[in-house]
């Protein structure tokens, strides 16, 4: 589901060039163009790769897998697009998806029964509440005291592995509980569990954002705050908000992330995953500028990371060569769908018609643009 | 016989006074965010100084202050041109993986038989364009520094990780004399030293000292941060696209020479380095006092950032401590200066 289009539909008569130069100029053109081309690498270089079996009744195989590592950066993203749409930036994720599951694996070591329904019921909650309660320091910051989102959430990003830390006494919490396991590698209905959560998290947000005016307030903050404000819309409130939510979705990220190995290393859980959420962001067409925002862009945004995790492996390339790959993905998405190159293009093609000496659109006039 | 040189004839004493009281209210608005960095660090130093102190040995001392800026030479340069790109309101998130990528560089040029300068220059060099490359994609692509720093920081951390993921030793003989360099003042338990990266660094810090503030490059740094996009600084027939390249550039060498730095410090070479180094830039460069939204903000404040961030550690090492209380005090720090920053802006509205 796309909420809105990007791109809004020209008028005039609708030829064949119209259609396609609004398909190409669509927020997620690229992106999908690059995960099709990406699994269809993978499927070729790999024969089984598209092939999806039911085995107990559970689905198996690549796509599936490549699901369920898409669940951790969907949730994480989720709650980023709503924060980076009301002009702001999350970076403590990484450090709440620790302290949550340092809170909720410490409360399970600790209890007397961790395979209890409820004990881990209780566990899962105490740890969403704390990633709540990171958000919520965050947004008091942010909309409270109107600090730059970017310095007040990197408080907690530093200071936040250090508390994690802090409550599993330096250690790596290890603990055994086969239903809190199932909330990482168990299946609801033949489908992974992360990736029920992950899109059951994504419809209610969606449905929130999208079918109460919670959506178009996010947007009106990120273009213009106080405009926003004389308008009639309570800023501060839904700031807060937001970035309780992505505290939250955070700390569950943290939960799915960590179930499978049931060990809270608070050093590494997260580590540069804030940077990752960013990356699915901005791949599903969100520019951090705030304002405008597409939550269907994120799923693409999502897979399009963990199947470039995937490709290099299927590829036989050393696995920490992953940055690299993330980098030229991230760059030439970037660039091809920046307005200075296609301006650039078209100016070329336009002169190349007209047969005059070429004068394309200024790139980059000597004013600057706006970083 | 221009303008200004004709009001100081004709009233020298008036002149004088005016300056000293304008430079008095001008301590009220620029100055107070560096003042409040410069009294952490006092009231860490005295609190150092009366625990800490033994009747033969001050903890304030010269040994001290040589340690702290041996052992953080890397984070002061990297903050120094951290300022530089802070200062113009944006952000460069690669300084950490250019140092690990520069530091396994060297290790692999020695390995290659490669003189010391022409791998040193290398060295640098690889950070210059790394920063050239952000330069590039933030001023004619108008991609958000935050993205084109982190596509970069992307890149040289998958760089490193191709040429090694293991350490790298690195024992080439003029290099280990480089790193084995030093000075030794005073005796006993009150010897100091001055190394060759703390030299290096202190440079650095000066020059960028000089230029922020003494050239006209300077300024146009200051007024791109002023959030207009540059216009005014355009106006004033500065240069806005050119500097805005230029900073990430500076940066970009910073985080070469940090690297260089870094590979004295540890003489090896490996991919985990400055994990997260470029966030411990950025807070030293907040707890200086500079603005994170630009335009505000004193390189030398960064300085006193940098030793405030290392006598964290100094303090939580004699405290006897787990280290992982530094990252939490870290935080509370920059809390408190984020904090204070914003009480102040709101006086000043």
């Amino acid at each position: 589901m796309t909420p809105t289009t990007p791109a809004a539909a020209p008028p005039g008569p609708s030829r064949a060039g119209d259609i396609w130069r609004e398909v190409t100029h669509h927020g997620l053109f690229w992106p999908v163009l690059a995960l099709v081309l990406l699994l269809l690498a993978c499927g070729i270089a790999s024969p089984g790769f598209l092939d999806v079996t039911v085995r107990d009744g559970h689905l198996f195989g690549q796509l599936v897998d490549l699901l369920r590592n898409s669940a951790t950066p969907l949730l994480l993203a989720l709650g980023m697009c709503l924060v980076i749409a009301t002009g702001g930036i999350d970076l403590s994720v990484g450090a709440v998806m620790a302290i949550g599951l340092a809170v909720s694996l410490t409360y399970l070591d600790n209890a007397a029964d961790p395979s209890n329904i409820g004990t881990v019921l209780t566990a899962v909650l105490l740890g969403l509440a704390v990633g709540a309660l990171g958000g919520a320091f965050n947004g008091a910051m942010v909309a409270g005291l109107g600090i730059q989102p970017f310095i007040a959430t990197m408080i907690l990003m530093v200071a936040g592995r250090g508390i994690a830390m802090l409550i599993t006494q330096g250690q790596i919490t290890t603990v055994t509980s086969p239903p809190f396991k199932t909330i990482g590698s168990g299946f609801v209905l033949g489908i992974p569990t992360p990736v029920v959560i992950a899109v059951v998290a994504f419809v209610v947000v969606a449905f929130v954002v999208r079918r109460t005016a919670l959506g178009m307030f996010l947007e009106s903050i990120g273009i213009n705050r106080e405009a926003s404000r004389l308008a009639g819309v309570r800023s501060r409130q839904t700031t807060w908000t937001v970035y309780v939510i992505a505290g939250l979705l955070a700390a569950l990220a943290g939960l799915v992330y960590g179930a499978p190995t049931m060990a809270a290393d608070a050093n590494n859980i997260g580590l540069m995953k804030e940077l990752d959420a960013i990356m699915v962001v901005v791949l599903g067409g969100t520019k951090l500028d705030g304002g405008r925002f597409y939550l269907g862009g994120l799923l693409v945004g999502a897979m399009l990371l963990s199947s470039l995790e995937r490709a290099v492996i299927i590829f036989q390339l050393p696995s920490q060569t992953t940055p690299l790959f993330k980098a030229l993905v991230l760059i030439v998405v970037c660039v091809v769908a920046s307005p200075t190159l296609r301006s650039m293009l078209r100016g070329r093609r336009r002169a190349d018609r007209a047969q005059t000496p070429a004068s394309p659109v200024e790139p980059a006039d000597a004013v600057g643009v706006t970083a | 016989m221009t303008t200004d040189e004709l009001v100081r004839t004709q009233g020298t004493p008036d002149t004088v006074v005016h300056r000293a009281r304008r430079a008095l209210r001008g301590l009220d608005r620029r100055f107070l965010p560096v003042l409040g960095t410069v009294l952490t660090l006092a009231l860490m130093l005295g609190m150092g100084q009366q625990r800490y102190s033994t009747e033969r040995v001050d903890f304030i001392s010269m040994k001290l202050l040589s340690n702290l800026l041996v052992d953080n030479s890397y984070l002061l340069v990297l903050a120094v041109g951290m300022t530089f790109v802070i200062l113009t309101g944006g952000i460069d998130l690669s300084v950490g993986a250019v140092v690990a990528l520069v530091g396994l560089s060297i290790a692999e040029m020695f390995g290659a038989g490669l003189p010391l300068p022409v791998v040193l220059v290398v060295g640098v060099l690889i950070g210059t364009s790394c920063g050239l490359l952000i330069g590039v994609m933030v001023q004619v692509f108008d991609i958000q520094p935050f993205i084109a720093s982190l596509a970069v920081m992307f890149l040289a951390r998958g760089l490193a990780n191709v040429i090694s993921v293991n350490s790298l030793k690195i024992d080439h003989p003029g290099f280990s004399e480089l790193a084995a360099w030093s000075l030794k003042f005073g005796e006993g338990r009150q010897l100091w030293r001055i190394n060759a990266s703390m030299l290096v660094a202190l440079a650095v810090l000066a020059i960028a000292f000089l230029v922020l503030h003494f050239t006209r490059f300077g300024r146009s740094v200051y007024g791109l941060g002023a959030g207009d996009g540059g216009a005014a600084v355009n106006l004033m027939g500065l240069r806005p696209a050119r500097t805005r390249v230029w900073v990430y550039v500076i940066s970009g060498t910073c985080a070469g020479i940090a690297g260089v730095l870094f590979a004295l410090y540890t003489k090896s070479g490996f991919n985990l380095t400055g994990i997260g180094m470029e966030l411990d830039a950025i807070a030293a460069v907040v707890i200086g006092g500079t603005l994170l939204s630009g335009g505000v903000g004193f390189v030398l404040g960064t300085g006193a950032g940098v030793l405030v961030y290392g006598l964290i550690q100094v303090l939580i090492a004699r405290e006897g401590l787990d280290s992982w209380w530094t990252r939490v005090f870290i935080g509370v720090v920059l809390l408190a200066f984020v904090i204070l920053q914003r009480v102040l802006a709101v006086r000043r509205r």
